[in-house]
């Protein structure tokens, strides 16, 4: 039974699409987390990393499920358990982990960079991100972002890179942690 | 598109590995040709790095939201007890 996913391309369309995946799922993850002596912590922590795995392997590939998106949630959220045993050490979140890799590589340098990017250029981070992380349609991101059509919206990002790619040279430069 | 921007394509197209054959060998000849060109392709990986991590920390948090509508909100009373009832004796 072949599945398209489809997360839509809205902030509300999202949230739409992770709460049925919690309806659909997150029960049978919680029993099987509680089954293991995990608890509902656990359980929500790992949920949470397996939505974001799974919204990213579908954003990168628009893979089409040979099995229903179900098994294939509760595939990656086992997988995830047993990586907590496998590596004989504590479940450590994805997002902490996240904050260790930036620890590891350049902090605080790169916390910097974020909140200026966060601050004062969010719009074209928005923009880079419905390009490069949620992959959607260039017309679906010209329509979102009120551009007039595709070469807009295309020409807007490599502006917007540009844009993010001399603020973060120039701000590395200045926090010399950041270059490796 | 403006030189600067059609080398950021270019950057993104060898970065991504989405142009052609001939783009590649064109893209290393250039390379070769103009060692700025090497910074700009780094600047630009860092770049990606970090939008990724802000996407994901975006994606976090629109998760999270939705994990606080079904554990607040009167209308999920009954998913949030079915999951509860698993932690009842833990």
């Amino acid at each position: 039974m072949a599945q398209q996913i489809n997360f839509g391309s809205t902030p509300a369309e999202r949230e739409e699409a992770f709460i049925s995946l919690y309806k659909k799922v997150f029960p049978s993850a919680a029993k099987y987390v509680s089954k293991m002596g995990g608890s509902f912590d656990d359980a929500k922590d790992v949920f949470q990393d397996a939505l974001v795995i799974f919204y990213e392997r579908t954003a990168k590939a628009a893979i089409t499920l040979q099995t229903n998106e179900k098994a294939y949630l509760l595939g990656i959220v086992k997988n995830l358990w047993a990586a907590k045993f496998r590596e004989n050490t504590l479940y450590t979140p994805l997002d902490m982990q996240d904050d260790m890799m930036e620890e590891e590589e350049s902090q605080p340098s790169q916390n910097k960079l974020m909140h200026l990017l966060e601050t004062a250029g969010q719009k074209c981070m928005e923009i880079l991100k419905a390009f490069y992380y949620d992959n959607l349609p260039a017309n679906t991101i010209a329509a979102l972002f009120g551009y007039s059509g595709i070469h807009s919206a295309t020409v807007q990002k490599y502006k917007c890179m540009e844009k993010v790619r001399e603020t973060i040279k120039e701000k590395s430069l200045a926090y010399e942690d950041f270059v490796e | 598109m403006r030189t600067s921007l059609n080398e950021i394509k270019l950057i993104d197209d060898h970065l991504f590995n989405t142009g052609t054959t001939e783009d590649e060998l064109l893209f290393d000849a250039m390379l070769i040709l103009n060692p700025a060109l090497q910074s700009q392709v780094m600047w630009q990986k860092k770049s990606h790095f970090i939008v990724q991590q802000y996407s994901r920390k975006k994606l976090r948090a629109e998760i999270k939201a939705a994990h606080q509508k079904l554990f607040n909100e009167n209308r999920y009373k009954t998913f949030r007890n079915r999951i509860m009832h698993f932690f009842d004796s833990v």
